[in-house]
This record gives C-alpha cells, sequence and structure tokens, in this order.
C-alpha cells in the first residue's frame, strides 16, 4: 500500500510541477462561472435549478477536456520515454503500478469537483444568502460526480495502457467519454427502436447522473459506476502485464 | 549470484534470445558484449523481471525471477538502457521517490544519499530539473537511483553508450569503484570498456552467448596471430629479384603457417599476411627462410590478435546470414578455400588491403540494405543491422 502511495503522490505532484493542474483547475472554475452568470436570469437569479446545471456541465467539461488531459500520459508517456522499464523494475508489483497512477490522476479531479464546492457554498451560505438550499441533491450530486470522475479516469487509463502514444490516447478517451455521455441522450434516443433506447440509456454516463442529481443515491448506478473503474483497472492491468510475454 | 538457464525469448518470428546460459559469482565484474540487436537488454530486462523468457530460468541471488520478482528487484539495482528518468522532476526528488518507494527509511536513505552523491558526484546538480541535465549527468543519475539502496548486485545496460570520451572514463571509474565490492553485470558494444572495467566479458551474438570467460581467455579464443611479411620485388639480396608465386610458396610450407596471402602494396614490393598458431613464434623461421633464400626483406611483424578481431570473428558470421548472405556465401567461401584454407581470418580483418573483394562485398552490402529496408517494420534489428552495414561501408572505403 505504501508502494501505491508513493506512485500515487509522485503521479499526483507531476501535474503541479508542470501547468497542467493549474490550467486545468483555473480554467475549470472560469467556464463553471460562465455558466452561472449566463444561465436563466444571471447570476442574481441564480437558484436551486442553476445549481442542478453545474451538476450536469460539470461532468461534461471533465469528460471532453480535462479527463483525455491529465489521462493520456499516465502509462502511454511512459511507456513511450522508457521510464515505465525503470519505475517496474523498482520493487513495485504491476497492481500497484496501476492503482497508483490511477489514485493520482483520481485525486486531481477529486480536488477539481472539490474546488468547484466554492459555488454553492458562496451562492447560499456566505457571501451571499441567495435562498435556503435544499442540501440533498448537492450531496448526492456530488457523490455522483466522484463516482462518475473514478470511472472516467478508469476508462482513460485503461486506454493510456493500450498504447504508446499520448495524442492517441487523448482522441480515444475524449471519443469514449463523448459517447458514453450522449448515449442516453434523447436525440440520440428518438432516432433508435425500443430495445437499443434501454441498452443505452442503462450505459449512459448522463442518465446515471441524473438520478444523483435529483437527490437519489440508487445502489444500481453505485454499482454501474463502480463497475466500470474496476473493470478498466483490470484491463490496464493486463495490458501492463501483456508487456511480459508478448 | 546470477545464473541464467537456457533462456530463450521471441518477439512474435524474431528469436532475441536462443538458450542462453551463463553464471555470474559473486564480486565479479562482467561485461555483456555483442553488436546492437544481440539481445543484451532482453537478456537484462529478464533479469530484472521487467519481461518474462519464453523458456529456460533464471536466479537472481537465489529468487527466481519468474515466482519472486519483488525479491530480484529489491536485490538488484538496475539502469536500463539511456537512463530514462522522469524529466519534470528534481535530481533530489527522483532520488527520493526511488528511495520511497523502494521503502528506505529516513536515516538510512540520508546515510545512502550522501555516498550517492559522493559516488557519482551529484552534488551540484541536486536542484535541477533532469530534464536539463546533460546526457553524462542523467547516466550519472541513473547510476545514483540503482544505488541508492546499496544493492549487492547492479545491472546496467548499456552505461556509457552515447556519451563523450571524458564522461566515459568517468563513468567507467564510478563503476569500477562501486563494482569493487558488488556483483556488476554491465552490457556494452565497445570492447575497450570491456577491458578498461571488466574482469570478464561474455560475449552473445543473435541471442547466443560465443565466449564466456575473462578477457584473456576470450583474447586466446582467437588463438591465431598473424605475421605480416614485405619483400622487395626488385632487387634481393644474392640472387636478384624474386617472383611473386616463387616466395609464396616457400611461404606456404613454413612449419606453422595456416594461410598465406598476397597484399596489395604501394610500394614495389611483394607483401604478404600469413596466420599462424599463437603458441609458436614463426618470426626467426621467416627470417631465415628470406636469408637462405636471398631475398631482400623489407619489413616483418607480428600481430597478436586483439580482443577485437575476436569479437569480429564470433559475431561476424551471425551477422551475414541476418543480412541475408547465407547464398552468396556458400559461393564466397568456396572460393576462399581455394586460396585461403582459413576463412576465419575472414576478409573484413583485410579488407583495407584487398580491393577487389571489397568491390563484391559493397555490392553485397547495397543489396542488402534495400532487402532490409523492406522487413525493417516487422524488426528493429535489420535496421540496426542496416546501420551496421553502412558503417561497415564506411570502414571499407
Ligand atoms: N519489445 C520488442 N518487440 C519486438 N522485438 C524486440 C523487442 N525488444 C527487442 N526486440 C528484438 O530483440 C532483439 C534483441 O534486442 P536487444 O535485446 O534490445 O538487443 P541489444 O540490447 O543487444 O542491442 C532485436 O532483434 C530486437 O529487434
Ligand atoms: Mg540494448
Amino acid at each position: 500500500m505504501t508502494t501505491t502511495m508513493s506512485i500515487a503522490k509522485r503521479e499526483f505532484r507531476s501535474y503541479f510541477d508542470s501547468p497542467v493542474a493549474y490550467v486545468v483547475i483555473c480554467l475549470g472554475l472560469a467556464a463553471l462561472g460562465l455558466v452561472f452568470f449566463n444561465y436563466g436570469g444571471g447570476f442574481w437569479q441564480v437558484d436551486r435549478a442553476s445549481l442542478r446545471q453545474m451538476f450536469v456541465q460539470l461532468p461534461r467539461g471533465l469528460s471532453w477536456l480535462v479527463i483525455p488531459v491529465v489521462t493520456m500520459r499516465l502509462l502511454a508517456e511512459e511507456k513511450r520515454s522508457g521510464t515505465l522499464e525503470m519505475l517496474i523494475t523498482l520493487p513495485v508489483k504491476d497492481h500497484e503500478v496501476i492503482l497508483g497512477k490511477f489514485l493520482g490522476a483520481w485525486g486531481l479531479i477529486v480536488v477539481l469537483i472539490g474546488a468547484t464546492a466554492i459555488y454553492p457554498v458562496a451562492m447560499f451560505g456566505w457571501p451571499w444568502d441567495l435562498g435556503v438550499l435544499d442540501f440533498g441533491p448537492v450531496v448526492s450530486g456530488y457523490v455522483g460526480l466522484v463516482l462518475y470522475s473514478g470511472a472516467a479516469v478508469s476508462v482513460g487509463l485503461f486506454i493510456s495502457s493500450l498504447t504508446d502514444h499520448q495524442m492517441i490516447a487523448f482522441f480515444i478517451t475524449f471519443l469514449v467519454l463523448f459517447m458514453l455521455h450522449f448515449l442516453g441522450n434523447s436525440i440520440t434516443l428518438s432516432v433508435l427502436p425500443e430495445k437499443a433506447e434501454f441498452v443505452l440509456s442503462f450505459i449512459s454516463f448522463d442518465t446515471r447522473l441524473d438520478s444523483f442529481n435529483r437527490g437519489m443515491i440508487n445502489s444500481r448506478d453505485v454499482v454501474y459506476f463502480m463497475t466500470i473503474t474496476i473493470g478498466c483497472l483490470f484491463g490496464s492491468f493486463w495490458a501492463l502485464e501483456r508487456r511480459k510475454w508478448l | 549470484m546470477i545464473e541464467a538457464k537456457g533462456l530463450s525469448k521471441r518477439f512474435g518470428a524474431t528469436r532475441a534470445l536462443d538458450k542462453i546460459s551463463f553464471e555470474v559469482r559473486q564480486g565479479e565484474v562482467v561485461g555483456f558484449l555483442g553488436p546492437n540487436g544481440a539481445g543484451k537488454s532482453t537478456a537484462m530486462r529478464i533479469l530484472t523481471c521487467f519481461i518474462s523468457a519464453s523458456e529456460g530460468s533464471a536466479r537472481v541471488h537465489g529468487h527466481d525471477v519468474f515466482d519472486d520478482p519483488l525479491a530480484v528487484r529489491q536485490r538488484v539495482g538496475y539502469l536500463p538502457q539511456r537512463a530514462p528518468l522522469y524529466g519534470d522532476m528534481s535530481v533530489l526528488d527522483y532520488l527520493k521517490f526511488v528511495a520511497d518507494v523502494r521503502q528506505l527509511d529516513k536515516s538510512t536513505f540520508k546515510k545512502s544519499m550522501k555516498e550517492v552523491v559522493e559516488v557519482c558526484g551529484l552534488a551540484g546538480v541536486l536542484g535541477k530539473d533532469i530534464r536539463t541535465l546533460s546526457h553524462g549527468y542523467r547516466q550519472r543519475v541513473g547510476l545514483g537511483q540503482a544505488l541508492i539502496h546499496d544493492p549487492p548486485i547492479l545491472i546496467l545496460d548499456e552505461p556509457t553508450s552515447d556519451l563523450d570520451p571524458n564522461e566515459k572514463a568517468e563513468v567507467l571509474r564510478y563503476i569500477r569503484q562501486v563494482g569493487e565490492k558488488r556483483t556488476v553485470v554491465l552490457s556494452t558494444h565497445n570492447l575497450n570498456e570491456v577491458e578498461e572495467a571488466c574482469a570478464r566479458a561474455i560475449i552473445i551474438s543473435k541471442g547466443r552467448v560465443v565466449a564466456d570467460g575473462n578477457i584473456e581467455d576470450v583474447r586466446a579464443r582467437g588463438g591465431r596471430v598473424r605475421y605480416n611479411l614485405m619483400v622487395d620485388e626488385q632487387e634481393g639480396l644474392t640472387n636478384g629479384a624474386p617472383a611473386l608465386a616463387e616466395v609464396a610458396e616457400a611461404l606456404a610450407v613454413l612449419e606453422g603457417i595456416s594461410s598465406v596471402k598476397e597484399t596489395p602494396t604501394d610500394e614495389r614490393a611483394h607483401a604478404f599476411t600469413m596466420l599462424g598458431t599463437k603458441s609458436t613464434d614463426l618470426r626467426a623461421e621467416i627470417y631465415r627462410l628470406c636469408v637462405d633464400k636471398g631475398w631482400l626483406m623489407l619489413e616483418l611483424r607480428r600481430d597478436v590478435q586483439k580482443l577485437e578481431d575476436v569479437f569480429k570473428q564470433l559475431t561476424r558470421g551471425d551477422e551475414r546470414s541476418d543480412r541475408g548472405r547465407d547464398l552468396l556465401a556458400g559461393d564466397d567461401e568456396l572460393e576462399d578455400d581455394e586460396d585461403f584454407d582459413d576463412e576465419d581470418l575472414d576478409d573484413e580483418d583485410l579488407d583495407d588491403e584487398e580491393a577487389d573483394q571489397d568491390d563484391a562485398d559493397e555490392a553485397d552490402d547495397a543489396d542488402e540494405d534495400d532487402a532490409d529496408e523492406d522487413d525493417a517494420d516487422e524488426d528493429d534489428a535489420d535496421g540496426a543491422d542496416a546501420d551496421k552495414a553502412d558503417a561497415d561501408k564506411k570502414e571499407e572505403e
């Protein structure tokens, strides 16, 4: 476990050694601010509905830009530059490498998600008191975000483990996450037969997140995100082990 | 300490290692020697449990590399080829990270850090980002991280490649220093380095061990000496100018001479290269022969085979077939045999003196370069060989 944490710590810190983390966090918060100011009647008209917009837009922003950028290099870049050989020939187990990398990247995303809490706090607590906030959906929304981000990061990690090129990892991760969001979208669904509709909304991130945003924590949704996370971690582990036998 | 038994490794159709076996005893400094693509890195990666062998087994410090990789890695300090380090970390952070993963406690880390900084000369760069360092310093940092846990075994993959001569000498000095109380395996394709830093050499070529022993033994494997003789072609000592064939014939029947070959020369002289066994010195015989026949000797030289010659001799045949020379080589060798009954002293050894042979050779090379390009995608080694072929060509010119 200590080995895993050493790797995770290094990974997490390395985002702050480069501009990646700062750019991501600043841009993320600024973009979110824009959403608030322009949605509905503007900032002073803000209400519970606009906070819900945050929980809808935030995962999309994360999936389309932040997570692909954060995960693309995790293994692809290490394989290309050969540092993976250095890392793996330290006394580490392969699953510790995968888990450490996952935790490092997920940690950054969770910090970013945590940072967005300044919006609800600022709006409904201090310094502005725009009304009474129903805390239930906010808390469940954050639970959903954290679970979703674990799944999305593990998808990115898995894709990064399959290639040596971080740009390829970026595009494929972007595409896959994009699809996962919009599969359950009403526009997609309206043109498809009913059976497909059922399946697609079953695997769509957006449909799954929706119930969290409405204040419900369904065990089925939790299991869904955790299944994706664990499955992709196993996939990455398998991809890493594969180097031995190739 | 290190014991490899019948290790084989296949990458698809490429056979990177072909049942190699060797043993390294405690305290030895062993040079893994071989041309590019011979399988040195592959062997080291198996020993450090980065990849698995297709067949065979290996034990490091008593632990099986397959069953107990963690125990092996704990006892090994490994520097991969080209020292891949995290460029965005500072040297100190990097060493800290390695110590962290190796779970050294604070006081041990402090102590070994002091030693590593001193031995590897890192004091001036501790705060610098690794990506800003010169290659020589990167190599030193790589060596430093391999030493941080004071391992009994060091495995270094081409620690001196891409370094300038000064850096090279320095890194070799570090290696000698740390090798005083450790078992060290280092790979290289440079013979001088092995002679300088190692007591023992394992020469591998095309995934097989072709020689293994201390440097002297390996050198003796060549077991031949070369004599260069020049006799005036216009004037004799007593009987007037000798004919070429006459001299050649007389030399060929000397006891202990295994082959005589005429070599071109700018001077007005007959020049010959002869091969003899190492155990006897034939210079006196040759001199006596010249005096008896009344030839005017201009030059006589005896060369003990250099390690380089042995290396070429041991690894060349494989390369030849590797470059697709099999078919051509068949006729070639027959011809060689006729006028030159020992093909071991191959044309590359003599080629600077052999104009016509060169042309043929070069034509071969050119053909094979084309072939190489075709399958370069499938096999990295071919690329390397093409380079090698180019280098050979340059040498020949
Ligand atoms: N990951 C790999 N995939 C395919 N072929 C490989 C791989 N690694 C090495 N090889 C091949 O194995 C052979 C030996 O390579 P290597 O051990 O790197 O040689 P050396 O280190 O002696 O130069 C070469 O022909 C090389 O192309
Ligand atoms: Mg190599």
